[in-house]
């Protein structure tokens, strides 16, 4: 039986309202054909596209171009983004906030953009900060941080994140005689940082909707961190077991909200971890390899299954 | 013939939309749980993120009970006792969907899907290996047009059995490589796989309309979208026909005739506009996707075509374009009653657009522009600031 002839037998039932029934027959006929995702997308396609272009243009031409130009040109469009993006915001609020039309979102994204572009020209052009240049990271970051916040903009809280991580990167590599170890345990501090952060966002209520997407930056981060400690380092049983309890945090946060991607990171990164931590103990080779991953895998499968069957439905 | 009954697919395909409609308001949940009593299907599903992570160890037990298989009896064997047992694992992996399908009865859950793209990938490696033997001999036992011809053909019988549109994706890729082989010149290739896709075309555009507000609407709708794009490539010598490019498939580097090269030049700007216009004219989301995809790609190798220098300021020029179209559309459509014109809305009315939108922001911090750590003085022009370098992944300055 198809949508069309349920959705009639419901209505002649009384299940749904003759309303109901006319709204969504339209819906299954696509009609009126939504237009929503194809604009975003063009959008952020446009949003990109001009932003590269812009950086390719101010690195090739800032000389014959000048620095005022450049200068000028940056800073009005940032203004003229973040004006009308101030202008046009609705009341602040910690809870959810649509964005008041389609192009407000992007307008914000764009002038974020171009203040990294700008900023990024500054120091290559001055290098005001010489040494500590890498502060302007932190400073976008907080910028960055503010406007997600005071507009409820995911596109710009992707940025926030990444500048924030960028910035602890760039302060390592700073560090006379840097050793891996120390990058690794960087990127775990910065994953239980943020990790808290959005934790205590979402249980103070301040952009609680916010929350799974620090969760899964800092997820990733930390993942990779301790995968990096078993295949580096000479203590890999420490960061094995580090690895396993950040699994079985994982399984907790992601079985009881039926967030499964969390679910599917503590598998995947714990398998991997495990086995590079079997290989390292023992010496495995050819069959014994083989016989190894056939085994480990099958069990991996059929826990698998269980998850499914018991918490898995389709989400 | 298909390994699902059409009533579960009908079922799941109401129970997707009974809980898309809950999620916009349009019904209650109480009118969706009474609904979804009336929709019920015994296959048994699961979320995108086990799914794959069911594919990717099905893979590897896959993987290592093949290694272990070799190891066992076929490593001092000849290539053809190889290539046959490797044909025996692939049909053994058929099976095995099959059995997943029927007795287990999983649906999309990505254990029988690994056995279904194993299957029909390790009987190609089987040929391959089995026929290595005549691949100097006669066209027709040559490894290398015998095993994509038997892909394409088990592809295309997995895409209808298990409804898995990336067996399509198969098939079609199988089938544009195998013209190599038909034909002796560059420009003979492109216009086999052009016609090749164009007659497919048709077929799939005639049945379609059988099809419409049924479960199997979706999957004509992804195989006439990928035949477009198939054709769209096939035209695009820029693409297809590039030493750089991926998609570049094999086969002699002759140059192209200049009546050929401007007639696909005229082609590359004729065919978006008709795929959109297909695409609105049938509200089919997935052709009108390739219809943008088709015309993004003619204004990006446009100046390629022509032999013009790129500039660096064409992004933006390219961006403002498509920012601009987009809030054109958008006020024109808003602007009709009920922000509806001429049945095209900008309103969001499907959750399931809110959650790709969500999915493509998070992956968007992933690819974003980002500033980078800065670089000495560059005097030179030739040297990129790369304000769009770096920080993240994938991003260029390239254009």
């Amino acid at each position: 039986m198809t949508i069309l002839n349920r959705l009639e037998q419901w209505k002649e039932r009384g299940t749904i309202s003759p309303a109901q029934h006319a709204l969504l027959v339209g819906r299954v006929q696509e009609e009126p054909f939504s237009l929503f995702l194809e604009l975003n997308i063009l959008l952020y396609v446009g949003i990109l596209a001009f932003i590269l272009g812009l950086g390719w243009t101010v690195s090739t031409w800032s000389e014959q171009l000048g620095e005022v130009v450049v200068l000028v040109v940056l800073t009005t469009l940032f203004a003229a983004c973040l004006g009308y993006c101030f202008s046009r915001a609705p009341a602040w609020s910690p809870a959810e906030t649509p964005s008041p039309n389609l192009a407000f979102d992007y307008v914000l994204y764009l002038g974020c953009l171009v203040w990294s572009v700008e900023l990024g020209y500054l120091e290559h052009r001055y290098e005001l900060l010489s040494s500590q240049s890498d502060l302007y990271l932190l400073a976008t970051a907080g910028v960055f941080f503010f406007l997600t916040y005071r507009f409820d903009n995911r596109f710009v809280l992707s940025l926030a994140l990444t500048s924030l991580a960028a910035w602890c990167g760039l302060s390592l590599s700073r560090w006379p005689g840097q050793q891996t170890e120390e990058y690794r345990l960087y990127a775990i501090l910065y994953s239980l940082l943020i990790a808290t952060a959005g934790v205590t966002l979402q249980r103070r209520g301040l952009k609680p909707h916010f929350c799974t997407t620090y969760l899964n930056v800092a997820a990733n981060v930390l993942f990779w961190a301790l995968l990096s400690g078993i295949f580096q380092s000479q203590d890999y049983w420490v960061w094995c077991l580090a690895l396993l309890a950040a699994c079985g945090l994982s399984l907790a946060w992601g079985l009881p909200r039926r967030q499964f991607s969390f679910v599917a990171y503590a598998v995947l990164y714990g398998y991997i971890g495990l086995s590079a931590s079997l290989f390292r103990l023992s010496s495995m080779r050819g069959t014994e390899l083989l016989i190894f991953f056939f085994l480990t895998g099958t069990v991996v499968l059929v826990l698998l299954l269980f998850l499914a069957r018991r918490f898995g439905r389709e989400a | 013939m298909k390994a699902y009954s059409a009533s579960d697919e009908e079922a799941i395909r109401a129970q997707a939309l009974l809980k898309d409609w809950a999620g916009e308001g349009y019904i209650t949940p109480a009118q969706r749980e009474q609904m979804e009593r009336e929709t019920i299907c015994t296959l048994r599903r699961t979320n995108i993120f086990l799914r794959l992570a069911a594919f990717g160890f099905t893979l590897l037990i896959i993987a290592a009970a093949l290694g272990l298989f070799y190891l066992a009896f076929l490593e001092r064997s000849t290539a053809t006792t190889t290539g046959v047992f490797v044909m025996l694992f692939a049909l053994a992996c058929y099976a095995a969907a099959e059995l997943a399908v029927s007795q287990a009865k999983l649906y999309r859950f990505g254990i029988e899907e690994a056995f279904a793209v194993c299957s029909v990938v390790l009987l190609c490696v089987g040929i391959f290996i089995a026929f290595d033997v005549y691949k100097g001999g006669p066209l027709l036992v040559r490894p290398k047009l015998v095993a994509p011809l038997i892909g394409s053909i088990c592809s295309l019988w997995i895409w209808h059995r298990f409804g898995l549109p990336y067996a399509l994706l198969g098939a079609l890729l199988s089938a544009a490589w195998q013209t190599g082989y038909w034909v002796s010149t560059r420009t003979e290739q492109h216009i086999a796989v052009a016609a090749f896709f164009a007659i497919a075309q048709l077929s799939v555009i005639a049945m379609a309309p059988r099809y419409r507000h049924t479960y199997l609407h979706q999957k004509v709708s992804i195989a006439e979208a990928l035949l477009w794009l198939g054709i769209y490539l096939a035209c695009n010598l820029e693409i297809s026909a590039s030493h750089r490019s991926w998609l570049d498939w094999g086969g002699l580097h002759d140059e192209f005739p200049r009546p050929f090269y401007w007639s696909t030049w005229a082609l590359i700007w004729c065919v978006p506009p008709v795929v959109i216009l297909r695409g609105l004219r049938q509200k089919d989301k997935a052709v009108f996707a390739v219809g943008i995809l088709s015309a993004l790609l003619t204004l990006l190798t446009n100046k390629s075509y022509l032999g013009t220098q790129s500039n660096t300021w064409d992004p933006m020029i390219l961006g403002a374009l498509l920012i601009g179209v987009a809030l054109a559309v958008r006020q024109w459509v808003s602007t009709g009653p009920g922000g509806v014109r001429y049945g095209f809305t900008a309103q969001r009315l499907s959750g399931t657009d809110k959650s790709l939108l969500d999915a493509g922001i998070a992956v968007s911090g992933l690819v974003s522009p980002h500033i980078q750590a800065p670089a000495p003085p560059a005097p030179s022009p030739e040297v990129r600031f790369g304000g769009g370098d770096s920080g993240g992944a994938g991003a260029s300055s390239d254009f």
